[in-house]
């Protein structure tokens, strides 16, 4: 009965009308949303207060913790693409010449699949100071072992080696697929020309995994900006590490929204943060098109 | 829109993706000694991502003794090997592992649905507002997860005529405390429209304008002749989602703080830490640790290939 | 097709109502002690419902440093629980908010009658007497006597001169530079940097906060001494953050401010050593009267609850001695713990049954030399911060002064909120 409704003209708004039901309710309505919050103040227990851009005038002019967060945060979303990126990059290039890539492939995909909790609980035992894996290995080197968690200094940078290790499998996938695509004609041709393998590298390889490198870049830089599961499973207590060190933004938002009860200059943070990744987004897809890349 | 190079069935993208790369003729600078290079370094790198597995799986097999040992104990002298069967009765792992299987499995038919049926619409049809749509589905891809944090929470508990709301969405909890709470937010995703839209746009026209032609109604057309035609799209996409859901713990910890029964297996050991702050019990917690990650090495193992293909077919261009 | 969207939902909605009534004598509990902690109040409770048939009691749990935020996301999201064991500094917040039940006048009787006055004193806001006083936390000085023996010293430090010197005799390093047994430890959550700062801060004679709430004292001349004190242990490497009050149960920390109810975990991990093991003694201190902190919890019910009658019910009966010279099922579960309690007759009933762990910390409350922590206004965020400002001066990134005036910036304006 309902087959024979369907017209070629309404087909294509039947199929798309959950589509369209779901971003009206759980996309528009929630964006929205809270943008009005952020100008209210709200405790969501008695009804929200209005109050303007106070909330934003807040987070910009007089509250020490935000920006500090929101340079924490850019440290370890940027931080992870400096590293994991060439890393990712080396790796796929030893993954596809190797002989048995099928066994590569599942040991280094494996964090991948591995939940968060699971693994910040791995490295929380790993990055003990006295008497986790990494020191004792470092104490067999005769290095000595820093307090990768404790240490103010050091443990955004221990969120960021976790979070590389996670997402190694994956971009090293990604740089590979990427890599198999590029001629190996045009290797032989510049080799037979006398080119250094440094030399193809840098002059055949980067430049064609140009859109690889931008996906990888644009979607871990998105990724990384959100992320704070890691940091607060990895760093007992509640406060964002030693000194409040590993606290991102995103925790910092969660903590006012459902700890001290302030929806409106959660909100508020949310959007500001938003507002980041947004502009930081488009300046890399900007920067990389303007290098010969086509997305989109 | 330019096409990709993406074939439209899964085994030869399988193959594709899969392959390395055997040239004719290996070029000059690949002779032995970069060959050991390269295996030196895969090495290294291997045994940096598998080493902290295996820290987890001697934590776990470690007594209290030796866990309050001074100097601390490395090597497990007695393992505990009950202690992951010891998991299973002191904390209700297994109701967490259902909870993950059925939420995730939710999740994934309806992300999998509801991007073909999208994914379809938007390659197969013309309609005024589809690229306007199809951009959309873009962009949305760019919001960041957390700025839904707060409005999902509140859109759901007051939510009307659920949980005991009334018309207006008082009174009662809305979908909060449900399994709906967990399952809904996640119905679409923006990711796998484009993903199947590609897939889709594939097909040959002719193929479903003869079908057309034949008698056959849009939704036969769609489900009968053009979805089994994406097959291996679907199974990526499924894969895809399947992987990335199970893991998910924001949202679920934030929706089932109150609801234990509900929580999914992640979310579960998180909340348990109080449990094991005491250092002599945390064998236990890295037991439940290493049983948690189990059955999904297991169904990764048996499906990597075309795990491999789902993450790979979203990106690569020519 | 949308007729029967309808229609689905209205049923839906009626079948989740009917859901609703039948469960409507079920009264959720929700604490943040372990199975093993709470295990004596699930056999009250089991008996409870024995003698309540009708009625079933559900227990709730929730790691401690997840717990406010979990009673206030399941307020916001309407799943409260019926009853919260509850953290006394959080009571303001959450009487602002609205969430706490004003408890019924015979209620209110009972209570006075049965707690001593200065528990009762942490549950009173403005006034108004918010719950059942419960566990009774208090601080002191507890030390390993074998290796304060084993560096040469037959007795605790009285000041924190003492105390320095003690502890840089038993803290030892290994290879890397790590500390491997620590001569004074401190932990990482916010209440393991907060709480011996505070304790310090009483037995100096000067309170964090002024008595109405509104003002700190955290930048006076003690509290900067205090914390640079603290600051120069780590400067001097006599502890760091490598060796936590975790590890005392490992016997490797000398002395470390902690409070009672870590007592059946180090009487697990020292066995039949215990008594000969760890010793309490006073919080040192330089100037000042001596004291320390107290702070208790309390048995609440939600402004939500649809069993409110059968929640005070059960309060009352699980705080009531069971028979005489018995300890009530709340006193059990604190007894087991090695926690005191307010209710009056529970505590007779351990004084009289204590050891020499349990009679060092009594001692301080019946002194008076132990002061409730105040109930300031959004007490869990004001620590959190003051927790993040200490670390800078540990650390010394900050100056221990620079670290307090800024701490009190920030808390001050948070004060200033209120109402």
């Amino acid at each position: 009965m309902l087959s024979g409704l369907l017209t070629k003209k309404a087909a294509p708004w039947v199929f798309l009308l959950p589509i369209v039901l779901f971003a009206l309710v759980f996309f528009v309505l929630p964006v929205l949303f809270a943008a009005y919050i952020s100008l209210t103040t709200w405790d969501s227990l008695s009804p929200p207060r209005w109050v303007g851009l106070r909330n934003y005038g807040f987070l910009f002019l007089t509250d020490p913790v935000f920006w500090r967060t929101v340079w924490q945060t850019l440290y370890f979303a940027t931080g992870s693409l400096v590293i994991g990126v060439p890393l990712a990059l080396v790796v796929a290039f030893a993954f596809s010449r190797s002989r048995s890539p099928g066994v590569w492939r599942t040991l280094y995909t494996l964090p991948m699949v591995t939940n968060i909790v699971a693994v910040a609980l791995i490295f929380s035992f790993v990055f003990r100071e006295t008497d986790g894996a990494l020191n004792r290995f470092l104490g067999l080197l005769g290095l000595p072992g820093p307090g990768w968690l404790t240490d103010p200094s050091l443990a955004m940078l221990s969120a960021i080696l976790v979070f590389v290790w996670m997402e190694l499998g994956r971009n090293m996938l990604l740089f590979a697929a990427g890599l198999q695509q590029i001629d190996p004609s045009y290797y032989e041709a510049a080799s037979l020309d006398g080119a250094s393998t440094w030399h193809l590298f840098r002059h055949i390889t980067v430049p064609l995994l140009r859109p690889t490198i931008l996906f990888v870049v644009v979607t871990g830089f998105i990724s990384g900006m959100s992320y704070f599961t890691l940091m607060l499973v990895l760093f007992p207590g509640t406060q964002g590490g030693p000194s409040r060190a590993a606290l991102t933004t995103g925790q910092y938002m969660y903590q006012m929204a459902f700890e001290d009860l302030r929806m409106g200059r959660a909100s508020a943070v949310a959007y500001v943060l938003f507002a980041l990744v947004l502009v930081a987004t488009l300046v890399q897809l900007r920067l990389m098109r303007r290098g010969g890349v086509e997305v989109h | 829109m330019p096409d990709s190079a993406i074939p439209a069935t899964a085994p030869a993208f399988a193959a594709a993706a899969e392959a390395a790369i055997p040239p004719r003729r290996r070029p000059r600078w690949d002779r032995l000694g970069w060959s050991a290079l390269t295996f030196a370094l895969l090495a290294l790198g291997a045994a940096v991502m598998v080493v902290p597995f295996l820290d987890m799986v001697l934590g776990a097999l470690r007594t209290p003794a030796e866990r309050l040992a001074r100097p601390p104990v490395y090597w497990p002298r007695d393992p505990q090997w009950g202690n992951f069967v010891k998991v299973f009765s002191d904390m209700p792992l297994a109701r967490w592992f259902a909870n993950s299987a059925g939420v995730t499995l939710a999740i994934t038919a309806l992300q999998v649905l509801t991007s073909a049926m999208a994914g379809f619409a938007l390659a197969k049809y013309r309609f005024p507002g589809r690229d306007g749509l199809f951009r959309f589905t873009l962009g949305a891809q760019m919001f960041p997860f957390f700025i839904f944090l707060i409005p999902w929470f509140f859109i759901l508990r007051y939510f009307p005529l659920m949980g005991g709301n009334d018309w207006a969405g008082q009174g009662g909890s809305g979908f909060l405390g449900t399994y709906a709470a967990l399952i809904l937010p996640f119905a679409v995703t923006w990711y796998g429209i484009f993903l199947m839209r590609q897939f889709f746009m594939a097909i040959p026209d002719e193929l479903l304008d003869a079908a057309r032609m034949d008698g056959a109604g849009e939704l036969y057309v769609f489900f009968r002749i053009a979805l089994p035609l994406v097959g291996g799209g679907l199974a990526t996409l499924a894969l895809f989602v399947f992987f990335y859901h199970w893991n998910e713990v924001l949202w679920t910890m934030t929706v089932t703080r109150t609801a234990p029964d509900l929580q999914t297996l992640p979310v579960g050991i998180y909340l348990m830490r109080g449990t094991y702050e005491n250092e002599a019990t945390k064998s236990l917690q890295q037991a439940a640790v290493v049983v948690s990650t189990l059955p999904v090495v297991i169904v990764f193992l048996a499906l990597q290939r075309y795990y491999v293909a789902s993450v790979t077919s979203g990106s690569v261009k020519g | 097709m949308t007729a029967r969207l309808w229609g689905a939902t209205a049923a839906l909605a009626l079948a989740a109502g009917a859901g609703a009534a039948q469960e409507a004598r079920t009264i959720q509990v929700a604490t943040h002690y372990t199975d093993e902690q709470v295990a004596p109040l699930l056999a009250c409770f089991d008996a409870y419902e024995a003698e309540n048939p009708g009625v079933t009691v559900e227990h709730q749990q929730t790691a401690y440093g997840d717990f406010l935020q979990t009673i206030l996301t399941s307020r916001v999201g309407g799943t409260a629980p019926d009853i919260y064991n509850v953290y006394s500094v959080w009571v303001p917040q959450l009487a602002a908010a609205g969430t706490l039940e004003v408890p019924p006048q015979d209620m209110l009787d009972w209570i006075a009658a049965s707690y001593s006055p200065s528990t009762l004193g942490a549950a009173t806001i403005n006034g108004q007497l918010w719950g059942i006083p419960t566990e009774l936390s208090i601080y002191a000085l507890v030390y390993n006597k074998k290796l304060l023996e084993a560096a040469g010293y037959t007795a605790p430090p009285a000041t924190w001169a003492e105390l320095r010197e003690i502890a840089q005799k038993i803290t030892r390093v290994n290879d890397q530079g790590n500390i491997d047994v620590g001569g004074y430890a401190y932990g990482t959550s916010v209440a393991e940097g907060v709480h011996p700062f505070y304790s310090q801060m009483f037995a100096a004679g000067v309170a964090p906060y002024a008595e109405d709430g509104r003002s700190t004292n955290l930048t006076s001349p003690e509290a900067v001494r205090i914390l640079s004190d603290q600051a120069a242990l780590f400067a001097d490497g006599i502890t760091s953050n490598a060796i936590a009050v975790d590890n005392f149960a490992s016997g490797a920390v000398g002395m470390q401010i902690s409070a009672n109810w870590n007592k059946a975990g180090w009487q697990e991990a020292f066995g039949d050593g215990f008594a000969d093991t760890v010793g309490v003694a006073r919080i040192p201190h330089d100037a000042g009267p001596g004291g320390t902190m107290l702070y208790s919890f309390l048995w609440a019910v939600d402004s939500t609850s649809d069993v409110k009658d059968e929640a005070w019910d059960l309060l009352r009966y699980i705080n009531t001695p069971q028979a005489e010279g018995q300890l009530s099922c709340t006193g059990q579960m604190m007894a087991g713990m090695g926690s005191l309690t307010g209710n009056a007759a529970d505590l007779a009933t351990i004084t009289a049954g204590a050891d020499d762990f349990d009679r060092a910390f009594i001692e301080e409350v019946t002194s008076g030399r132990a002061v409730t922590q105040p109930n300031i206004w959004q007490a869990s965020e004001v620590d959190r911060i003051l927790r993040g400002y200490i670390d800078q001066a540990w650390s010394g990134a900050m100056p221990a002064a620079d670290a307090l005036a800024a701490a009190d910036a920030e808390i001050q304006a948070i004060l200033d909120e209120q109402p």
